[in-house]
This record gives structure tokens, C-alpha cells and sequence, in this order.
């Protein structure tokens, strides 16, 4: 039988090439294909993967977030997390989240037929960076990894982590609670208990939060000229 | 259905030149972006197209001016964002080598932005469409420029460019 397997990124392009690279394997076969972290709890909970590969930046619920509701529901989801960066915070995030695999973007086309190899025979897969990382902890009594700053969302609950990520994408009280299928009224809630737990007091402040807890991803661009062309846009 | 006041992504295709037998020929196109995974599914959506032909790969702007070169393709497809030179800095100097060849660049990136489609475009290139929506626009987009045509299509909603 073959492994099935799950894959979950906003861009098409981007699952284009994941599905043709993880196609040329005989024994796979990618089940299903979701393009945001919602539409793939969905999915694994219908479709039961044998592995599920999520981007960590996508809209609507982040695939940290993604990961650790798939294991809430069930743990034996084994995930790989795909990553533009492996920054302590992130790999600190996502094996705190309970995945399985880390693969960096830049180098999936090297590395993810490996880590799903290391999924199929029970193994872990995590790139140098993140091994680093572990052995580390491991020397200094496991203080390493957690010593410098605390968990991020040390105090939120999954719910209001969804609605945190959402409020910083822009979208309205009102919006949230139709895509949560929530009243208005509790997601006011959710909202003033995130800012008070949080101590934030602005929605600026909740997106700067999300940003640098890797709950959102901005795209920077490179330097622009610094002189704006001279037709203004209208 | 769209909510009310919803408004379509902004897309401009200049459709000038009719429609000819001739402008199904082949097109030989060149894929740049810093990402292996990207450039594989580009490779995938371009090649299901008869007749194009993607007949080299490069992972930066400085192997793409080297590419262009050795390989001249009709239509390089740029990425912005890339390690050692960008892809506006390699447009500029794609097009200041080969301004007469007739070669097109085609940007494909993740900068949604009409800021940034302008420095694309006044660095010389003919297409620009949003990395999210490649699937849909890559292949029109890669047809109008190869006929030197224009295209833009940004995803998020409409801004007047000119």
C-alpha cells in the first residue's frame, strides 16, 4: 500500500513542484492538497495521511498552530514543517508543537524526500541547524533551549491563538467570527482577553506581536529606489 | 459569489496584436528563482504547454546573466528576491545587453505590490504576476510577452498604475 501524503502551502506553484518531486517516489502518493492551515485540519481529519507536510506562513491559522491542533486531535499525525527560516524561535516553536520533520524551503527539493524516508521508517528528520540546537540543550541540562526567552503565547489558548493570527491579518471582529463560526460577541471576547493577557493595548500592537512570534510572515522587499517615480499612483 | 463591492484583481493584457498560427511557435524561456521547489513547479505548469521549452534553470540574478547569454531564451522568468543580485538589478542589465534581441522578462514573484510592478516594469520588463497566482496567470502571462505584449496582474485589489 502506498504512503499517502498530505500537502499544505498557500502557493500553488509551490505544491506544483512538492507534488512532482514527491511523486517520482513509487511507493507515494500525494493524497490531497490543501492551501491553508484550516483547509488542511480539515482534510487530514477526512483523508487520515500518512504524513502531513504544512508551510509554516500561511493564512487563516499558521501551520505551527496547524501542527498542534493535528495532534491535539490526534497524535499519531506525523508532520513535517516547511520552513523560510531556522531561527531558534521557529525550530524551538515547531518541536514544541510535536513535529516529526523540518525542512527548510530553500532546500526541499534536497531534503524532503529524506525526512519523509525518516517519517516512514519512524525517524525524525531535522536539518544541522536544528540538531545544533538539540545537542546543545542536551549538554547544558536542557536549559539551552528555553533559557533565553520564554515560549511565545505562553498563556493563550488554541482558540484565541486562531483568533490572534486573524485579527493580524486584517480581518474585522465580524469576519473572524463568521470564518470560526463564532457570534461577534465572543470573539470581542477572545479579543480583549488576548490583549489583556498579552498586555497589548492596540491593534498595531497585536500585529507587531504576531510578526515577530511567527504567528504572521511579512514578505520584505529588496531596497527600493529611494526616489518614487515621478508619476504618482492614483 | 462575490460580496457586493467586491472588486476582480486588477489584470492588464494589451491584446493589440491579432490572434496567428505564428504565435503558437515555440518559446524557449529561461526560469530563475533562489528556491529549486518554485523553479520545479514553474518547470511543471510551463512544459505542459506544446512547443515552450524551459532550456535552463539559475538560482540567482548573476547565473541569469550568465544563462542569458549562453542560452538565449525568448522569455526569462524572474524572480525578485535572490541571494548575490536581485532580480530587478539583473533586468536592467539583461536589457541593457540585449535590448535589440527581442528577449522578454517576465516577473514572477511574491511582492505584491503596484510599487514594486513599477520598478519591475521601468526596469525593463514586459510581464509581471504574483508568485500566489502563478498557477492561474503563468501561462497567458508567458504567452502576451513572448509576443511582446504586455502583462500585469497583481492579486490584492485594484490600484491605477498609470
Amino acid at each position: 500500500m502506498k504512503l499517502r501524503i498530505l500537502l499544505a502551502d498557500d502557493h500553488e506553484i509551490v505544491r506544483r513542484g512538492l507534488c512532482s518531486l514527491l511523486q517520482k517516489h513509487d511507493g507515494w502518493e500525494v493524497c490531497g492538497e490543501a492551501s491553508d492551515g484550516r483547509e488542511a485540519l480539515e482534510m487530514a481529519k477526512q483523508l487520515k495521511p500518512d504524513v502531513v507536510i504544512v508551510d509554516i506562513g500561511m493564512p487563516y491559522l499558521n501551520g505551527l498552530d496547524t501542527t498542534r491542533q493535528l495532534l491535539q486531535h490526534d497524535p499519531h499525525f506525523k508532520v513535517i514543517v516547511l520552513t523560510i527560516t531556522d531561527s531558534d524561535q521557529v525550530i524551538r516553536e515547531a518541536l514544541d508543537a510535536g513535529a516529526r520533520g523540518f525542512v527548510l524551503k530553500s532546500d526541499a527539493a534536497r531534503d524532503l524526500v529524506a525526512a519523509v524516508e525518516a517519517l516512514q521508517s519512524k525517524r525524525m528528520f531535522f536539518t544541522p541547524r536544528v540538531n545544533d540546537l538539540v545537542l546543545a540543550g542536551f549538554l547544558d541540562k536542557g536549559h539551552a533551549i528555553s533559557r533565553n526567552e520564554p515560549p511565545s503565547l505562553p498563556t493563550l489558548t488554541v482558540r484565541e491563538r486562531e483568533v490572534t493570527q486573524l485579527l493580524a491579518e486584517g480581518k474585522s471582529s465580524k469576519e473572524v467570527a463568521t470564518l470560526l463560526n463564532l457570534s461577534t460577541k465572543t470573539v470581542e471576547t477572545h479579543r480583549s482577553n488576548i490583549m489583556r493577557k498579552l498586555s497589548l493595548h492596540s491593534i498595531r500592537d497585536l500585529v507587531v506581536y504576531a510578526i515577530k512570534n511567527n504567528i504572521i510572515q511579512i514578505q520584505m522587499p529588496p531596497q527600493l529606489r529611494t526616489t518614487p517615480p515621478e508619476t504618482t499612483l492614483a | 459569489m462575490k460580496p457586493k463591492g467586491a472588486t476582480e484583481p486588477q489584470r492588464v493584457v494589451c491584446t493589440e496584436l491579432p490572434r496567428r498560427a505564428e504565435d503558437f511557435m515555440a518559446v524557449r524561456i529561461l526560469l530563475v528563482d533562489d528556491h529549486p521547489i518554485v523553479r520545479q513547479g514553474l518547470r511543471t505548469l510551463l512544459e505542459g504547454r506544446p512547443g515552450w521549452e524551459v532550456v535552463g534553470e539559475a538560482s540567482d540574478g548573476l547565473e541569469a546573466l550568465d544563462k542569458v547569454e549562453s542560452l538565449q531564451p525568448d522569455v526569462v522568468v524572474l524572480d525578485v528576491t535572490m541571494p548575490r543580485m536581485n532580480g530587478l538589478e539583473a533586468c536592467r542589465l539583461i536589457q541593457g545587453k540585449r535590448k535589440d534581441s527581442g528577449l522578454e522578462v517576465l516577473f514572477v514573484t511574491q511582492h505584491d505590490s503596484p510599487q514594486m510592478m513599477r520598478e519591475a516594469l521601468d526596469a525593463g520588463a514586459r510581464g509581471y504576476v504574483v508568485k500566489s497566482n502563478a498557477a492561474r496567470d503563468l501561462l497567458e502571462a508567458v504567452e502576451a510577452v513572448s509576443q511582446h505584449r504586455l502583462f500585469t496582474a497583481l492579486a490584492r485589489s485594484p490600484q491605477a498604475l498609470w
